[in-house]
């Protein structure tokens, strides 16, 4: 049962749902635009401070879900990456024609499910904390549903990640059918007792399909270019960010809980994955033309580093993981956050395609600044943010001594570094005559403006003085259980 | 009980193979009755009564004929009753009934040796026991499912919407 102890360290998902019901009651009375942004960021807010005095008051172990360290840092990562698209969604929401507040409420229930699903330590919370993320961010795609190609972007996520779920829950069928536990613990310490076989094998393997294809690992990541390119800015944001960072850290946590997972063919098929994801994401990247396209591609060679801390799985793995996750969302929300203030307020498809940001520069420099840091951290140059993540990823694989994804990595940035630079050169060249469309006037005073030099702030910061953010990681890597 | 699960559950395969080869919507849904009832069936051999009712009540029940009956209704129009005529032919209604039919024999069976209640194998799992579990320990999956009960509805009614009036446009009634 349910105790005070566990209800206090629930408080920070009650507080998300409550936002997400007070919104839809303020629906159903009167329509307010400003007034349901404020009060969804208002109670995002408060979860994010009710999640400090649970994080002080200690761990606790419910027997559903755990709030140990991990989860602590994967809520306040979902719940950071919610305010910032809320944030934006606001500026860019305010020229859509429609019905504007459901956005805000399908955007808090996907942030529930997130929290959910980061603090899971059972395959039922694992599989509705999936389908509370993945389910609101149907709709927050196929939003602007007039628009051909949102729709497209939202069937075509509604249709596949309704597959890959089905892989999922048939692995977790399977799973149960060895072990007869649901709990991951209890799950995988049945599957060593009983030397797993063939079909632990095979459920171990649809539930990676179905949660690669959640992260975009690549054979799985054919969805993600159109539905990144065709969804609103904020849900294509919300989806590249606290989406993927939810879904990544319960595959963290499967793999550093279970001894299990510790077994060769498991790295070895791990391994392959991450070398093939980082290669294949970054030459896809070479040939697109549109923005939103070539970060959607190079997010998926992203995660293909990121599994090198999954490979590797021991010493500094989890503080590795932390650290290329944080670095990583800081200059993905940057990056699309810039995208989806060029297309606010919304007027038909975002502005998206590279000639939109032909001599940005010379029209919105400071925009156009923000997304050359952000650029510059993806392609991971020192003194950014994704320098120190690149720098942790690449000492892992030197310190297990994998140098076959080692090699991966590098020549992965060096391929990233070209279509990186590509993009940052457009927004420099000067080309008369030339007019797209723009972010308004004073987006420096709006909120989003405000959220975006913010972030390409903190990815300077953190890449000249990461020390705060690696002594919070190494507090991570301290004996969780 | 061991035959009540097997047939059934080699009928559930049949009649969902029925499903994903069927090319006309109204044929492939008799076959997804079938195969319903049929994993209803299976749930009962395994001892959930529970889920094997609401398997019955709710899938085969509520919502098959729901969808049945939006298939039909779209269906309507000038060569209806053609149609009819052809969905008479025996090939269309025979596979389910055939799959049906040895569902019925299952049941029959089962019932005349008399050995109701018995499963495969464990206990039965009552109403009772699950309702404990789902109101108990599972409250926050019960939470969490309202939640994505209610994402699902806004969801459904934002995209469903029609172009509304105060944008100008009015391109709906061509379906």
């Amino acid at each position: 049962m349910l105790t005070s102890a566990h209800m206090m360290a629930l408080t920070p998902v009650i507080l998300v749902c409550a936002t997400a019901v007070t919104v839809m009651l303020g629906i159903a009375w009167r329509r307010q635009h400003a007034a349901t942004a404020l009060v969804s960021i208002l109670g995002l807010n408060l979860a994010l401070v009710s999640l400090y005095l649970v994080y002080s008051a200690g761990d606790v172990s419910t027997p559903l879900l755990v709030f140990d360290r991990l989860s602590m840092l994967g809520m306040v990562l979902v719940l950071a990456s919610t305010l910032a698209c809320l944030t934006m969604s606001h500026a860019y929401l305010e020229g859509y024609p429609g019905r504007k507040e459901e956005f805000y409420l399908l955007m808090l229930c996907a942030a529930a499910g997130g929290m959910v699903l980061v603090a899971s330590q059972h395959l039922a919370t694992l599989f509705f904390g999936l389908e509370l993320l993945s389910m609101p961010l149907y709709g927050m795609l196929a939003y602007t549903y007039r628009d051909k190609r949102s729709l497209e972007s939202g069937i075509k996520y509604l249709v596949l990640s309704a597959a890959a779920t089905a892989f999922l829950l048939f692995g977790m069928a399977l799973l149960y059918s060895q072990s007869g536990r649901l709990d991951i613990a209890g799950l995988l310490a049945g599957l060593e007792s009983s030397g797993g076989g063939a079909w632990a094998l095979a459920g171990a393997g649809l539930m990676l399909v179905g949660l690669g294809f959640k992260l975009s690992i690549v054979p799985f990541h054919l969805w993600t270019p159109d539905v990144y390119q065709g969804g609103p800015g904020p849900a294509a944001t919300f989806l590249a960010t606290a989406s993927k960072a939810a879904v990544f850290i319960v595959l963290l946590r499967i793999v550093m809980v279970a001894p299990a997972f510790h077994v060769e063919w498991l790295h070895t098929v791990l391994g392959g994955l991450a070398l093939l994801t980082m290669i294949v994401g970054n030459l896809l990247a070479l040939i697109q033309t549109n923005l939103k396209r070539l970060l959607g591609y190079s997010s998926i060679a992203h995660f293909g580093y990121l599994l090198v801390a999954l490979v590797v799985a021991d010493g500094l793995a989890v503080e590795t993981a932390g650290i290329y996750l944080i670095t990583y969302l800081m200059t993905t929300l940057g990056a699309f956050g810039v995208v989806t203030l060029l297309s606010s307020p919304y007027s038909g498809e975002d502005a998206s395609a590279l000639h939109h940001y032909r001599g940005l520069f010379w029209r919105r420099p400071y925009l156009a600044a923000v997304l050359t840091v952000c650029l510059l951290s993806l392609a991971g140059i020192p003194f950014t943010a994704g320098f120190i993540g690149k720098f942790y990823i690449v000492a892992l694989g030197v310190e297990a001594g994998r140098w076959w994804l080692v090699g991966g990595i590098i020549a992965g940035s060096v391929i990233g570094l070209y279509y990186y630079l590509r993009v940052m050169v457009t927004l420099y060249l000067v080309e008369p005559g030339m007019r797209g469309r723009d972010a308004p006037d004073n987006w420096g005073m709006k909120a989003g403006g405000v959220v975006v030099l913010g972030l390409a702030l903190l990815v300077i910061a953190f890449g000249v003085y990461p020390t705060p953010v690696i002594d919070w990681m190494s507090v991570l890597t301290s004996p969780v259980h | 009980m061991e035959l009540a699960f097997y047939l059934s559950g080699l009928v559930a395969v049949l009649a969902t193979l029925g499903v994903v080869t069927g090319t006309n919507a109204v044929h492939a849904l008799l076959y997804l009755i079938v195969s319903l009832i049929a994993v209803a069936i299976v749930f009962f051999a395994l001892g959930a009564p529970f889920a094997g009712a609401l398997e019955i009540i709710v899938y085969a029940g509520a919502i098959m004929v729901l969808f049945v009956f939006v298939v039909m209704i779209l269906n309507l129009g000038q060569g209806a009753a053609e149609q009819e005529r052809i969905w008479l032919k025996a090939q269309t209604w025979v596979g389910p009934s055939i799959l049906a039919a040895v569902l019925l024999g299952v049941l029959v069976i089962t019932l005349w040796r008399g050995n109701t209640g018995l499963v495969i194998e464990g206990e039965t799992l009552t109403a009772k026991a699950v309702g404990a579990t789902l109101f108990g320990p599972w409250i926050i999956v019960v939470e969490l499912a309202a939640m994505l009960l209610l994402a699902a509805l806004v969801t459904a009614s934002h995209v469903g919407r029609l172009p509304s009036a105060t944008s100008g446009e009015h391109s709906g009634g061509d379906q």
